[in-house]
């Protein structure tokens, strides 16, 4: 009698320590699924409050023959804040990816709602006509045509 | 000494996974949930960003450059139905970001910051040449343009 309760009790510990692993690794393994679920909806969420907006004037000069410059005013008409910083602002001038930009708030010291950048993109030879200027940020997009 | 039964190892085996199962998906709730009203709360504001822009309406009422003393004022109407705020309103003097106001008045009144319905907005520059084109920026993002 007493060998079989012996080793009903091991059967015992050993089904506890299988049912607490199993346990473990599943909370662990949801764990992780929500933690990437809370940063993924982070991510999603400054997607969708992000929007910009070219405010420059196409029908002045916005390309500047003698220096190679084109200058955009971007306005933040979302309902974030957006780093203002070339990192977090890809420019495409005429399909070409545009590296050597400069961002500057021009009216605060961060790019809040509401405030405007000026990017000056340099090195930028344009010959005469038509052109486009592409920007995304956070995923948002938005196309400036102008004529130098 | 009794025999130990076996029927323990399956229960309580059970309840262990039980409790693990119960942790994990609280945890998975928690964490869905939250992402869930960030990714609402943020489309909900961008619904209301929208409703707001299409509400605004601005239409320049006129432009007029005063080569005696160098300055360029310019009247805006708000035609929408929005209260917008000065301070966002931004003045683009020949694609030039202007915020160096000598006057910003709205309806007589240089403190406010509110432009409301119907309210004509008084912008004052200094500009040492005729300007030939102005435009307007809200808030919101909607824009007017002038050529003198």
């Amino acid at each position: 009698m007493a060998s079989v309760s012996a080793s009903h009790l091991i059967l015992f510990i050993a089904s506890l320590v299988i049912a607490a692993g199993v346990a473990g690794t599943f909370t662990q393994g949801i764990s992780r699924l929500s933690q990437g679920i809370d940063d993924q909806s982070l991510e999603v969420s400054e997607e969708v409050r992000t929007d910009i907006e070219v405010i420059s004037d196409a029908g002045s000069p916005v390309y500047n023959n003698s220096s190679k410059t084109v200058t955009l005013l971007v306005k933040n008409t979302g309902t974030s804040t957006i780093p203002a910083d070339s990192r977090f602002i890809e420019i495409l001038l005429d399909g070409e990816y545009r590296a050597n930009v400069t961002v500057t708030v021009v009216d605060g010291d961060r790019w809040r709602p509401n405030n405007v950048v000026r990017l000056e993109i340099t090195g930028a030879d344009l010959s005469a006509g038509d052109h486009r200027a592409k920007l995304v940020v956070n995923g948002d997009q938005e196309v400036f045509r102008f004529r130098t | 000494m009794g025999v130990f039964p076996l029927g323990f190892s399956v229960s309580g085996s059970a309840a262990i996974v039980f409790v693990g199962i119960f942790l994990a998906f609280s945890t998975a709730y928690t964490a869905s949930a939250n992402g869930f009203e960030r990714v609402s709360d943020a489309t909900s504001a961008v619904d209301e960003e929208s409703l707001e822009r299409q509400n605004t309406a601005l239409s320049i009422a006129n432009t007029t450059y005063d080569a005696g003393n160098d300055t360029l004022s310019v009247n805006v109407t708000n035609e929408g139905t929005t209260a917008l705020s000065v301070n966002a309103t931004d003045l683009l003097v020949d694609n030039t970001y202007r915020d160096d106001y000598t006057v910003r008045r709205v309806a007589g009144d240089n403190s406010t910051d509110l432009w409301l319905p119907g309210e004509r907005l008084h912008l004052e520059v200094s500009a040492s040449s005729q300007p030939t084109r102005v435009k307007i920026v809200s808030g919101p993002g909607v824009a007017v343009t002038e050529v003198l």
